[in-house]
Order: C-alpha cells, then structure tokens, then sequence
C-alpha cells in the first residue's frame, strides 16, 4: 500500500529508481531499473558514494554543518586489504579503540574548518571511496557503468531525495553496512531531515516497529537501551559505556518493573534482572542451536512459524524435536506447532511435549500497533474471540500469576524478580490493554498523573515508564493512539499531528532540525517544516522539532545537535566510538552511540556462498567478523562448482511471511496457490524446462522440488566478465494449512550479519535440474 | 463512501491493472458492459478477491446504484469498529461491521489518513479471519511420542507450562559467570526461549518480555528479521 503513496509523487513529477535483482511490478512504473546481483549493493552504491565525492556534487553547506566530516580521526585508524585496524584472526573481531576522533583536553572531538586536512573524516571518505569505480561496481554488481552514472546524477540533481528499503538490503551478511552506504549517500547530498528525504525502512510485519521498540530482542531493553551483560555488576558500571542520557530512561524503567521495591538504595533493582554472558549470543540462531545441543528446554513461542520462515530449516526442524515443551500460541496450527507431523517424521520418536493456545486474531482484541513511520494506534474491537481463544495479553497474564502462585513460599534470592516485579492488571481485555500502555507512558510518581512526555522524565526514581520512548501517547488528556483528527495538516505535508501519536514526542520527520542551516533558518523555504523562532525563543514548525530542548537556540550546543542520539549529535559520515562526557559526573559518559562491529565505513565482502571472487580484496572475501558455520556438521557451504546459480528469496504480495495466516484464506490461495522458481529465459533453454515444468532446486543444505516459472524479468548478468544466472523464489509454504507446499528455507543459509544476526536468505547458491 | 474510496485510488490502478491482465480480463468479460447491475454482496466478492485497490469505474457500473444498495442490504443494522491491518508495517486502517455479534464485512477505511480506503489483496480478505473453520478454538496438548493432538482445558494447558517453566527455571539456573579469576553475578537460565511478537500488539509485546525477564530468560526473540 505503500506504493499509492510513491506513486502519487511520481504524479507529482518526482522520478522513481528501482534497484532490484528482479524486473517487478514497481520497476515496472519506474523511471530507471537497474538489475543488481544480490548482495553486491555496497560496490554499488559505494561507487555513486565515489562519483559525488570526487566531482564534489555533495551539498558542502549541510556536510559542514550537520556531519563529522570536519572531525580528526584518531591518527591510528586504518584500512588495508579488507581490513579495518584492530582485527583480531582469531577471534573475528575487531578492537575498535582506533576507530575514534582526536580529542581536546575537555574529551571533546577536535575539528578543522578544511575538510582537505589528512586526518579529517572527510580525507578518509574520499581515500576509502576512490577504490568505488563505476568499473569496479560494474563488474561486481553486473549493473552497467552507464546506468549508474545515469542513477548517480539522478540523485545529484533531484534533491531532496529519498530512499525506501526492505528485507531485500537487510538480509545479509553485510546488512548494517548496506544501510551505512545509504547514510553516508544521504548524508553526502543533504538529504535527511527535510521533508522528501532520508533512509525509510518499509518494514515487514504488522508491529515489528512496536516488537523491537519493547525489545522482544535479546540483546536490548525496551526502547533500545542495551540489555546488561553481567560484567555490568550495577547501573553505574551499565551507564560507563552507554552514558548517563540512557541510564535515566532504564531507571525509569525499573520503576515501571518493580514499582516501590526499585529504590536507590538497591539500585532500582538492577541486581534483579538476568545478565547476559556477554561472550555468547542469544540470538534466534542459539535458540535453535542449544536446543540441538540438548540446553535449551522450553520454547514459547508467540505468532511466530519459524518452522517455514527460519533459514536451513532441517536445524529448525530438530531443534524443536529436541525440547521437552514447545508452547505455541497461534490463530491456525501451523508448521511449528505440528513439527511432529511432517510428512516422513516418525512422531513416536519426539518427545516434546507440545501445548497450542488457541489465539484471539487481531480483529477479537483491543490495543495498540506501530507502523513504519512510529505510529502508535488503537486497534478496537466489536466481536468476541473465537471459541475459547483468548488475547495473547490474557495468557500472559494467566501464565505469570500461575508461576507466581507456584513461587509464592519460596525464599530462594533468584526468586526474587518474579515476587517482586509489578503485575497486577485487569483482567478483563480491553481494560488491560489500557492498564498496560498507562504503564508504559509512565506516571509522575509524586503525583500519581500519567507522564506529559519524554521531558517529564527524571533520574531519581520518582518517575516511571515502561518505554521512555513512549512517554506521551496517553497523558491525562486521554489515549492519544486513539486520536482521529485528519483534517489539520499544518504545511499540506501530510503531517496530521492529532491523527494518533507518533513516537518521540508525536514527531514524523526524525533529524527535522537538519532541514535547517546553522542559525535554525530552513534550508529551502518550500520545504520548511522545524525552524528557529526568535520572537519566540524556540524551535517551532509544522512538525515537534527535533531538538534537545526547544528552547535553546542556535547560539548554544543543544542548538547545533540535529542527530541528538549520537555522542556528538551530528550525523556520522565515518561511525566513531565517541563517548560524550557528563559534566556532571566525572566518571561516566553522557552519551554513548553503537558502533557497527564489522567497521567504521561501509566495505564490500561477497555474500557467504558468492559465484565469483571478491575483486576488491581475494584474501578477505567475505565479512572477516563473520563465525560461519557454528554447528560444523549442520551448515554446510556450497560452491559455485556444486551450485552454480544465485538464488534469491522473498515474500509475495498475496502472502504474508510464514503464510500461517494467509494460506489459510481461500481467496488468497486462488491467487497464488504454491512456491515456485522464477528463472531467466536463459537457463530454461540450458536445462530444457518449460514454463510450468517441474524442476528440483537442492543447495548445499537440502532440496524441493517446485513449478518452474520462465521469465524475462530476470536476465543474465555479467559479472567480473563472466555470465550469471540469478533465480528467485517465494518463502511463504509449508505443510500445514489450507495451501501446502514445499519450503524454500530449506535451501536459504543461516549465516548471519555480525551486529543483527540477520540471516543471508537474499543471496546464496543452489543448482537446478528438471524433476 | 464508496465513491470516494475509489476516486482516491485512480493512481494506483494503473499498476495493479497492468500487472494483473489476466484477472482483469475475466471481470471485463464477467461484468458484461456499462449498464450492469452488481449487488453489494458480488461487488465485495469481486474486488475482495482481486485486492481491493481496483478501477472500479473501469468495471462499468453506475457508482451510485452501489452505493444506494449498499445502505439498504448488507451493514443494515450493524455496528462499526475499526482496526488496524495486520500485514506489513503500513498500517493501514480498516472498517468493520459487526451484526448479530458476527463480523459482517470489512474494508479499507476512507477516513485514514494512510491508506485512504483502500486495502492490499490480504487485508482486504481478512473478514475470513473470524469466521474460519480452520482456527483453533480451545487448548491442545500433544503428548511425548502421540501422533495426535488432544483437546485440554485452559485451567490445564496453563498448569502444564507454568509448572514446565518453574521446573525447567530451578533445574537451569546460572548464578554466576565466572572469567578466569573473576566472578559475576548473572541471575540466568539459558533452558527458556521466549520467541515472537511482531504479529502482537504493543502492550503484548511488552507483557511477554516483562514475563520473560522475570523469569531470568536470556533468549527472547522475535521475527525483527523476517
């Protein structure tokens, strides 16, 4: 739905680029398509990166203002060969202590006013960049030199500029460092923070903004505080290297934990909350692994199927077979839940005990959802559940006061959290939905009112939310989620501020102080959405500023921080392990920002299983932090010579993901009723298949067997001089449900991106022969 | 309502159109010509089952005979709720009817400030969703080694799991990490995965990770890479 959008500014004379292994329906209305083979957007992107940056078309006003690109760079950074200083063989990891900024004697960063000195982020851009030829990324992508010149002034001279992404940059062993291409790309144009601009993710499901805003992710807390790992043996030792600005929103989250029994004295409860190992991963990869490994025991798991959408699934598949319970909460029995039943399994060899808690759909509950774009609405209801389904909030609730019940004479200090963490909701659904998101805003301890807003928040323990970044949506003016003014758009951009609430502080464009030159005044007046008002003495506009505290002006350093989440609050063409100082404490930082552990600038590796060799650099060829395989017998690597074709894999526009739902509607199976193989015209003619025709596609980790689909959408690539052959197929089959099919993740690779764990399902190899 | 629905569509329709020639080309033949008569009911059939977000004008019928048999037969005496679809991350908004306690019918929202009434082919189908004969509808255990499931009672589907979770929690517990001569206090179990959420709703999400790290779990997951 997102395209009507797209779109309409086409209509509106705006040009549409479309980067795609395959000709699709939107490269269909777009301008330019561009045909890239998959996992090769660095060299491609990297290329325009250099073009801009030696015919200096970069907009030198915002780069100057609003990036690090004046800052020096710790005289012992390097690369070389692939590689960044600090990589340690062994390990496969980097000690990034030389990926930092020279600092004045305050720890502040020092900064030139010529971007040309040596030591200058800058100088380092345009020596790291110039190995990026339209040539080099021509070979290495298969997209001619024409075209992505034709693209790189495209995006010159049509600013501002946006760009939309998906699972098609993110799946990779470089996934993050896609994404830092882009940002270094719209950074370099001025293009973040305006009205037209910036780096969107097209996100996949409903509310994964909202799942990972809660941290259903191992290694953070919710609203993206860093989960302590036990080393961190108090808050203090947590804020040394996330800073003091973090610690006060993970106090307050432990007040929403633990109510009165967080105190300072016991540091807010702290102790209470599991630590990490911080030398493992936690990731979904390990739940799967350890429980082949016979340690992990009992999986819940909630509306998920990773029993279709998990790569390399035969792991899946026995990793399930390994717990003793596996708990299911979903609308229709789907693969996961009916593991023992799949076809060829003997079921009187699993013992796990299996237990399905029949759920309320979406449309049977009441609560809140975040798009793409952080906003927050209510879902309302009118029906009852089906059956005896009930809402996953209910279950929930029923399992934990059942486990607290069982606890409730025990002594035993790990029991602790469980007695004293605060849960005492309503039980009714609606009410408790409600109850729940009052607690995530937060509560004015002193007073016992709902929080105004992220401001409103304090250290001491006497405020209080669940999700700092929440704080705001529903105040003691009411439930701002379930606001429907859609006639107010303040500056025709589509803003409509009383239409629901989006998170920071109801705020649409992020980095919107960026939209404005170094005195708060709009860069371009037609695009103007923040601005500084002197009258006033506060940033104002059509949108909630982006800015530390509206009323310091440009003539103060809160008044110069367009990107306040990082250190240094400017955006970062080069990532930096900067570390903000706390003038008011001594010993710990006030900010601390991420840095990617696979390097401070983007660099192109070749995906894991790669038809071709890495040109830039043979030695390293692919992300040098990678650990792949982790189980030795499991996950096997093919070669071209095995495998000889690139397969690329994704969801359809009439399915959705694991299909659990979907394929359960009829409608939609008439539709599209199977997986199948997209493949050029070329390799048909080689192995003799008609369109239709079925065909067995096997990778190093197994094989199915599926329809054929003969296309001109997808053509042959020439890559470093020779020819390629790219296919693609849908994920969303399994065997359960009123559509059934064979599963493409038994082919994808569970390699994964060494900061997210994303696993490689855009690019890995397989083979082809007719059934 | 209608008429607006489709007015504001116009840009779309062109690629849905083109891309999906082959469909269109049975409702074309289907519709028969400009003066056709289509009840609610067939109407919602028809663009249900090809997403919603098509060129009704281009079906040739008059918009208004629509939208009069519209008010007359199917959401007399319903009432209205709206919700949030449950696909990509969009969030587009939806109306639902409800009669007789029974969802009726369901369609883009026209009030919404996303997507403007219109639906994509899944969302536009998800009025099956609580009228399906393949949703589960009460607790079911499958027993070490069966080939079957069996229905339980809530009181039991939750005993069971709250029992397996202490029993699996006491005999898991990791006190302490210790590097080389150093110790760290760790409050852990590493046997309880808790995985999902990017389906749930907010306060769900929140309630299942409040849950889990109650209970000392390390390993909670969800679909953010899918």
């Amino acid at each position: 739905m997102a395209m009507k959008w797209i779109m309409r500014a086409k209509e509106k004379g705006a040009i549409i680029i479309h980067v795609d292994p395959r000709f699709t329906r939107t490269s269909k209305v777009a301008d330019i398509f561009a045909q890239i083979r998959p996992g090769t957007d660095i060299a491609f992107l990297n290329s325009i990166i250099n073009y801009i940056l030696e015919n200096k078309l970069y907009d030198e006003e915002f780069v100057k203002t609003h990036t690090n690109a004046a800052y020096l760079v710790n005289q012992d950074f390097s690369f070389d060969d692939g590689l960044f200083s600090g990589y340690n063989e062994e390990t496969h990891k980097y000690d990034n202590s030389s990926w930092s900024y020279q600092l004045d004697s305050n720890g502040k960063p020092l900064k030139t006013d010529s971007l040309d000195h040596p030591d200058t982020v800058f100088s380092h851009l345009k020596k790291f960049f110039k190995r990026y030829t339209f040539e080099v990324a021509a070979n290495i992508s298969g997209i001619p030199v024409e075209k992505i010149k034709l693209i790189a002034d495209t995006l010159v001279n049509n600013r501002p500029g946006t760009i939309l992404y998906a699972l098609g940059m993110t799946q990779h062993t470089v996934g993050v460092q896609n994404i830092r291409s882009f940002g270094v790309l719209q950074l370099l144009l001025g293009n973040v923070g305006k009205p037209g601009s910036g780096i969107n993710a097209l996100r996949g499901e409903p509310n994964v903004q909202g799942a990972t805003d809660f941290a259903v992710l191992f290694n953070y807390a919710p609203g993206y505080l860093n989960w302590p790992n036990s080393t961190q043996t108090s808050l203090d030792v947590w804020a040394e290297s996330n800073g003091t600005f973090r610690k006060k929103f993970f106090v307050n989250l432990l007040k929403a934990w633990f109510g009165d029994h967080a105190t300072p004295e016991n540091d807010f409860g702290y102790g209470w909350l599991p630590k990490m190992d911080k030398r493992k991963n936690y990731s979904i990869f390990r739940i799967f692994e350890t429980a082949i490994e016979g340690k992990m025991k009992f999986l819940y798991v909630m509306g998920q199927n990773p029993a279709v959408t998990s790569p390399n699934l035969n792991v899946v598949y026995e990793a399930l077979s390994s717990l003793e319970m596996l708990v299911v909460a979903d609308l229709f029995q789907t693969e996961t839940a009916c593991f023992w039943e799949k076809p060829g399994v003997d079921p009187a060899k699993i013992n796990t005990e299996v237990i399905f808690l029949p759920a309320a759909s979406f449309l049977e509950k009441e609560g809140t959802l975040s798009n793409s774009g952080r906003l927050v609405q209510w879902r309302y209801t009118g029906i009852k559940p089906v059956g005896q389904a009930k809402s996953d909030l209910e279950m929930h609730d029923l399992i934990f006061r059942k486990i607290r019940e069982l606890y409730k004479d025990s002594t035993d200090p790990k029991d602790e959290p469980i007695k004293k963490i605060i849960w005492d909701y309503p039980a009714e659904q609606k009410e408790m939905a409600e109850a729940v998101l009052k607690e995530i805003n937060g509560y004015d301890l002193k007073t016992g009112k709902l929080l105004t807003g992220i401001g409103a928040l304090r250290d001491d323990g006497t405020t209080s939310a669940g999700n700092w970044l929440y704080a705001g949506v529903f105040t003691e003016e009411g439930n701002h989620s379930k606001r429907r003014d859609n006639q107010n758009d303040p500056g025709g951009m589509g803003i409509y501020p009383g239409f629901a609430w989006s998170w920071p502080g109801n705020m649409k464009i992020l980095y919107n102080r960026a939209s404005c030159d170094a005195n708060g005044k709009p860069f371009d007046e037609n695009l103007k959405i923040v601005w500084w008002d002197e009258k006033q003495g506060k940033w104002t506009g059509y949108d909630t500023p982006d800015v530390p505290n509206a009323a310091d002006g440009p003539d103060t350093p809160n008044g110069q921080k367009p990107f306040r989440m990082t250190g240094e609050g400017i955006g970062r063409l080069m990532a930096n392990t900067y570390k903000d100082p706390d003038p008011n404490h001594a010993n710990l930082p006030r900010d601390s920002s991420a840095t990617p552990a696979d390097g401070p600038l983007p660099e192109f590796y070749e995906p894991v299983e790669s038809p071709t060799e890495n040109i830039l650099h043979p030695n390293v060829p692919i992300n040098p932090c990678l650990i792949y395989p982790r189980l030795e017998t499991k996950q096997p690597i093919g070669t071209k010579e095995d495998f000889p074709y690139v397969l690329c894999t994704s969801s359809i526009a009439e399915h959705w993901c694991a299909g659990s739902v979907t394929r359960n509607i009829p409608w939609l199976n008439e539709l599209v009723k199977e997986t199948y193989i997209e493949m050029p015209e070329k390799l048909a003619k080689k192995l003799n298949v008609k369109n239709g025709d079925r065909v067995v596609v096997s990778s190093a980790r197994g094989e199915v067997e599926v329809k054929a689909m003969v296309t001109k959408r997808l053509q042959t690539l020439k890559i470093n001089g020779e020819e390629v052959i790219v296919v693609w197929m849908p994920y969303n089959w399994g065997y359960k449900g009123l559509s059934q099919a064979a599963s493409t993740n038994l082919l994808t690779i569970d390699a994964g991106d060494p900061n997210t764990w994303i696993q490689e399902t855009k690019a890995c190899l397989v083979n082809v022969r007719k059934a | 309502m209608f008429p607006y629905y489709v007015k504001k569509d116009i840009s779309l329709l062109s690629f849905v159109t083109t891309q999906h020639g082959h469909i269109l080309t049975a409702i074309h033949h289907h519709s028969g010509g400009k003066d056709m008569k289509l009840s609610r009911r067939e109407f919602v059939k028809l663009t249900g089952a090809l997403g919603a977000t098509l060129a009704l004008t281009e079906l040739g019928f008059d918009m208004k005979t629509v939208k009069a048999s519209t008010k007359e037969f199917k959401l007399k005496g319903s009432k209205e709720f709206t919700s949030i679809c449950t696909f990509c991350s969009v969030g587009c908004g939806m109306i639902c009817h409800v009669k007789d306690g029974k969802l009726i019918n369901l369609e883009g929202d026209p009030d919404h400030i996303i997507n403007e009434g219109a639906l994509c082919s899944k969302g536009a189908s998800m009025s099956v969703l609580p009228n399906s004969d393949q949703r589960v509808k009460t607790p079911l255990y499958r027993a070490p080694g069966s080939d079957r499931w069996q229905e339980i009672s809530w009181e039991e589907a939750i005993e069971r799991i709250a029992k397996k979770i202490k029993q699996v929690r006491d005999e898991n517990w990791i006190e302490k990490d210790v590097d080389g001569d150093k110790e760290y206090p760790a409050n852990r179990t590493e046997a309880l995965g808790f995985l999902g959420g990017a389906q749930n709703n907010n306060e769900e999400t929140y309630t299942f990770v409040k849950m889990a790290r109650a209970l000392g779990a390390t390993y909670v997951e969800h679909q953010a890479r899918l």
